[in-house]
Formats: structure tokens, C-alpha cells, sequence
């Protein structure tokens, strides 16, 4: 009995490998990792840019919002406020679900402005944003 | 070797059992290493835009800020309009499933904006978006 158990434990020491620097290492790496890691996620709106060439054919039937730089909205030659773009945008979409919209920005308008009537627009149910700057 | 065996024993009883912890820290290690995304921040401070349709962008892991004066900031350094083109083209080929998100300033010129969008899109990533932070953060 007492035999046997040397021999086991013998063989255990011979045999076994030694974890200990493979353990300070993982955690080293563990460390590492962790303070890498950075859990903040962007969140954001995607609008596409204009390209270059001929209008598509559909490009009558867009609705276009302008942005001014002293922040008025206009839709249809018409100031709104901000917050009505998406009954302007719902309307439109009802007459034509496949038309988009192009936001037409002044190139000095503030962009907070620009990415609330974007998402005015996409409260109104419309993702097809186009998004442009004039003079 | 009676005296030997005790000897074993206590180390049995004394010594911590490492294999559970080891696998936990290994669990640990590989979950961290797949969570890590190696976000290139922008360096400075914006005050981002509220939007309620924002949607989480899981990939948008370059970030580019346009400040309130319309200087661009990326990886931590200011950066022209004509240097974004190659350095967009640097990393886009770098790693090419990389996608932009620009962050704006609230009073950031929609110019600016729009010319950064195009730059990038010249460089050669097509996925991008505009920041904006839900309305409760």
C-alpha cells in the first residue's frame, strides 16, 4: 500500500509539467486584453453621398430638404419647424414608397441640425438618404 | 517511508487544485481576445448630435471627429482633408473590413462633414455613418 503510492507520486512529479510560468503568463495576457478592450460601440446614422454623373431617373420624384445655416428647414419652398419634417416625409412616402430624400445642406450649416432632420426623415420611414452640400 | 507518504499527503491537502482556476482564466483570455477591436478614437472631445433612430454600429471601428472650427481628427491626430484620402487608403488596406463612423460636432459645418464623406469614400471605404447618440445618453 504505502508502496504503491510512493511510486505514484513520484511518477506525478516526474511526469506532470509545471504550470506555473504558463499561468503567469496567460494572465499577463489576460491583463493585457482587458485593458485593451474597449466596450464603447459608436452609434450612428447612415446616409449615402451623391455620385457623380447623370440623376437616376427616379430623381424627380425625391423629396429634397434644405438645410440653411441659420438653422431653418425648408421642404417644398416652405420653412418648417425641425420636428415636421416627418409628417412632410410620411406624406411623400405614402404617394411614392420608393422615393428617397435628399438632404441639401448649406456647407456652413451646423451638422446637429443635418442629423436631426435625418433622423426626423427616418421617423418617417424613409432610409433612402441622400445627403449633399451647396454653397 | 511511512514518514515520506505523510509528507505527500499534506501536500495534497495544503496545495491549491490551479486546473479550474486555469481553465476560468483561459475562458477569460479568449473571450477578451475576440471581444477586442482595436477602436482607432478620434483623441479629442464632440458633442454628438441626438438622433433616435441611431443604430448601433458594431464594425465601425475608425473614427474620424470634425470639431466645431471644421479641424478633422483621426487616431488621435489632427489630419488635412488631403491627408485623409491616403491615410483612409493606408488603413483600408490595412484592414480592409474596417468601416468609418464620423463623428460630428453638433455646430460642426455640414461642409466639412460632407467633404470628409467623400474623402473616405475615395479611399475606399463605401460603409460609413454619421454619428449620433441616443437621446437618453
Amino acid at each position: 500500500m504505502a508502496l504503491k503510492r510512493h511510486t505514484v507520486h513520484e511518477s506525478e512529479s516526474s511526469h506532470g509539467i509545471d504550470l506555473a510560468p504558463m499561468l503567469d503568463f496567460v494572465l499577463n495576457l489576460l491583463i493585457f486584453f482587458i485593458i485593451i478592450a474597449v466596450f464603447v460601440k459608436e452609434s450612428g446614422l447612415v446616409v449615402s453621398r451623391p455620385t457623380g454623373g447623370p440623376p437616376p431617373p427616379n430623381a424627380e420624384q425625391s423629396l429634397a430638404v434644405q438645410v440653411l445655416e441659420n438653422g431653418e428647414v425648408w421642404v417644398e419652398g416652405r420653412v418648417v419647424d425641425p420636428r415636421a419634417v416627418r409628417a412632410n416625409v410620411e406624406r411623400q412616402f405614402a404617394v411614392s414608397p420608393k422615393s428617397g430624400v435628399l438632404v441639401l445642406a448649406d456647407k456652413m450649416a451646423p451638422t446637429g441640425l443635418v442629423v436631426q432632420v435625418v433622423d426626423e426623415i427616418h421617423l418617417g420611414g424613409v432610409y433612402n438618404i441622400t445627403f449633399a452640400t451647396a454653397e | 517511508m511511512a514518514k515520506g507518504m505523510h509528507h505527500s499527503e499534506q501536500n495534497e491537502e495544503h496545495g491549491i487544485d490551479l486546473a479550474p482556476m486555469l481553465d476560468f482564466v483561459l475562458n477569460l483570455l479568449i473571450f477578451f481576445i475576440i471581444t477586442t477591436s482595436f477602436i482607432k478614437e478620434t483623441g479629442v472631445t464632440v458633442t454628438r448630435p441626438t438622433a433616435v433612430t441611431a443604430e448601433q454600429r458594431e464594425r465601425g471601428n475608425l473614427h474620424i471627429a470634425v470639431r466645431e472650427n471644421g479641424d478633422i481628427w483621426m487616431d488621435r491626430k489632427q489630419i488635412s482633408l488631403r491627408g485623409l484620402r491616403s491615410a483612409i487608403e493606408r488603413l483600408h488596406i490595412e484592414r480592409p473590413d474596417d468601416t468609418v463612423v464620423i463623428i460630428g460636432d453638433a455646430m460642426a459645418p455640414a461642409g466639412v462633414v460632407a467633404q470628409v464623406m467623400d474623402e473616405v469614400k475615395k479611399g475606399g471605404i463605401k460603409d460609413m455613418a454619421l454619428a449620433a447618440a441616443p437621446p437618453s445618453a
